[in-house]
């Protein structure tokens, strides 16, 4: 049945619970450094052995945003705030568009099948089966043809295209998975196609909407190498700010860095907890019975 | 509104789920669809529906085509095997939803769910949302949402498949009372069971492989099924079947049964014409097989109990006779309960009760009407 209990200590066991404990700081301990780094002044980054215990400073955070870049010289803007707003905007709105598009054509492609629709979801499934970068150069050169560089128009339609097939392939798999009387009973109770779209197909789908979209995002917030090539210094994002950081005049700075990083998974992390629920019935949808 | 439905046929792909189905359903009727899984009988309410489109033939409700008119519009409401709720929504938003469609006042939609929840007890379900609910919560919102729209025609698809014995025979005698109050609704009831087909159904139209085998009433069914499929599928437990010669003897026409000789005279007239040797299927209902000795009498065989599935008042034995041939038959508790396994019995049976079917065809050889009357 879709009521799911909140499953705590009483009923996993403490056993289970320790275990997991465990595991989950082991894997967690990575992000641990990188976010008590980010708290550390620069002597305490480099010390040997690692502290953990130190007096924490926000120098690095400041640094973030406002720091010299040539010894000697005077604090200057880095512009990370319009390269964060970049990064949430572009990618934002493409796996937003992605999804948008990607659900109207999954519906699409499940409830209303075309002549040859294994193979049109095949060819869609054909543009993930290279890695991306392989198409890199004419990619470059239609950027170029079309003004598009370094503009969001083109970086969003670009991260649009590459969502898409895997948003196609994913929602349609939860639309498949609805029992097709309840759209029947709706038609018999008078509404319209689109209407069983709307208020009856789509709000079963929400959680696995949510799935989709947290994946979406975060292979969208990772990207580097075309958010390289095809971003300006206005549409740049986090991923490349943070290797231009790296390559300093000063040498590689492991407490900006940390912070940089810290700052850059927080939204990750807000959407992932904000859709925690939905993307557990997301992304076990299907595989219990109901 | 009356409902005809006139040689209808529908295939998928490979299979033939409808070979020209026609059966008219009038004003009011409670009308049941009895036959086993894959006969057709979803098939058959989808296209009443009309969510389904025929391949061939034509629907007619209150004399009119409804080829044509969508889905939406042709007020027919229909009760899925399945349920079907929506489970995005509460009850009440489940029960308001043909409404809210319809465009019935807010006002008007609150008052006439809350009559429904009553009427069907759901009233304490409003807010909750259908996957928590009971099965039998479940169905009846199903049937309130049904219900709602006061529909002209209303198609149940074996609404009593997914709830457990109890609930089943309650809801039996909750939907003959639901029939009964609707009053001008039609009711066309699909379902496997003879038990709900026939306890609910005032005719009922027997469906084999996608065609319409019998129509009738209860009774009709019961004591003058048209072949052997609905003789075996009506009544519980199921009939006899066994296979029978036709013998000629100085006296006339007999019936050989690998345990007994029948006397034929009451089929004489059908079977004129028969050579002798021909084989027959003889249908006995095991309400028809008593132990000699009890008041009733007829022709008598030895027989052994096989096994024996006490019921409570009736007691179903299972007994071997003639050699090899499996028999059913009922006996009322009184007379069962000291019936062992293995023991030897001595049976007759009821020549009232006993059916005749061409062995290939299986079509009914029926009585001749004055023996019958007789």
């Amino acid at each position: 049945m879709s009521q799911r209990e909140v499953r705590s200590i009483g009923t996993a066991g403490w056993g289970r619970t320790l275990t997991a404990a465990i595991i989950s700081l082991i894997y967690f301990f990575p992000v641990l450094f990188i976010i008590l780094t980010a708290f550390k002044s620069r002597q305490d980054a480099l010390a040997w052995p690692v502290k953990f215990i130190f007096t924490p400073t926000v120098t690095n955070f400041v640094s973030v945003f406002y720091r010299t870049t040539v010894e000697g010289g005077e604090a200057e803007a880095t512009g990370f705030g319009l390269y964060f707003f970049n990064s949430l905007f572009i990618g934002g709105s493409s796996v937003l568009l992605a999804l948008i598009i990607g659900t109207s054509a999954a519906y699409a492609f499940s409830r209303f099948p075309l002549k040859g629709n294994e193979t049109y979801l095949f060819m869609i499934l054909t543009t993930r089966m290279m890695p991306p970068i392989v198409a890199i150069i004419p990619i470059f050169v239609l950027f170029r043809i079309f003004g598009l560089s370094g503009t969001y128009v083109g970086i969003i339609a670009l991260y649009t295209a590459f969502n898409l097939p895997f948003s196609v392939w994913m929602v349609k798999s939860f639309f498949d998975d609805l029992d097709r009387d309840i759209e029947d009973a709706a038609r018999m109770d008078g509404s319209s196609e689109w209407k069983v779209f709307r208020k009856i197909c789509l709000p079963q789908v929400y959680a696995g909407l949510a799935a989709t979209f947290v994946f979406a995002i975060i292979l969208t917030w990772n990207e580097f190498v075309f958010a390289l090539l095809l971003t300006g210094t206005q549409t740049r994002t986090v991923p490349v700010q943070i290797v231009r950081t790296i390559g300093g005049s000063m040498g590689v700075d492991w407490g900006l860095m940390s912070a940089l990083e810290t700052l850059f998974i927080i939204p990750v992390v807000l959407v992932t907890f904000a859709l925690q629920n939905q993307l557990l019935r997301g992304v076990t949808f299907g595989t219990i019975r109901r | 509104m009356e409902l005809t439905i006139g040689d209808v046929a529908k295939r998928f792909g490979a299979v033939e789920a409808l070979r020209g189905v026609s059966l008219t359903v009038n004003s009011g009727e409670f009308y049941a669809i009895l036959g086993p899984s894959g006969a057709g009988k979803t098939t058959l309410l989808r296209i009443i529906a009309g969510i389904e489109k025929p391949d061939s033939g034509h629907i007619l409700i209150g004399g009119r085509d409804l080829s044509d008119i969508p889905v939406r519009a042709r007020n027919t409401a229909m009760v899925f095997q399945t349920f079907a709720l929506y489970p995005h929504l509460s009850t009440f938003e489940n029960l308001a939803y043909p409404l809210r469609e319809a465009r019935v006042p807010r006002d008007e939609i609150k008052r006439r769910v809350g009559e429904i929840a009553e009427m069907l007890r759901l009233t304490h379900t409003l807010a909750r949302k259908p996957g928590t609910l009971s099965g039998g919560e479940q169905q009846r919102c199903a049937i309130g949402r049904a219900l709602i729209r006061r529909p002209q025609l209303l198609l149940l698809d074996e609404p009593l498949t997914n709830l457990d014995a109890k609930l089943r025979h309650d809801t039996r005698a909750e939907f003959k009372r639901l029939h009964r109050e609707l009053k001008t609704t039609t009711i066309v009831y699909a379902t496997p069971d003879q038990l709900e087909a026939l306890s609910m159904g005032a005719r009922v139209g027997v469906l084999k492989h996608g065609r319409i085998v019998q129509v009738g009433t209860p009774a009709d069914l019961y004591t003058g099924p048209g072949d052997d499929f609905v003789a075996s599928l009506v009544g519980d437990p199921p009939i006899n079947l066994v296979t029978g010669t036709l013998r000629e003897g100085n006296g006339g026409q007999s019936i050989d049964l690998p345990f007994l000789g029948l006397d034929a005279a009451p089929w004489r007239k059908a079977l004129t014409g028969f050579p002798a040797g021909t084989k027959l299927k003889v249908g006995l209902r095991p309400q028809g097989i008593w132990p000699r000795g009890s008041s009733e009498t007829g022709p008598g065989f030895p027989a052994k109990v096989f096994l024996t599935e006490p019921l409570g008042d009736v007691t179903i034995l299972d007994i071997v006779a003639g050699g090899d041939t499996r028999l059913r038959m009922v006996l009322p508790q009184e007379q069962a309960y000291k019936i062992a396994v293995d023991d030897p019995i001595e049976c007759a049976v009821d020549l009232q009760q006993i059916c005749l079917f061409a062995q290939d065809t299986g079509t009914a050889i029926h009585r001749s009407g004055a023996e019958a009357a007789a």
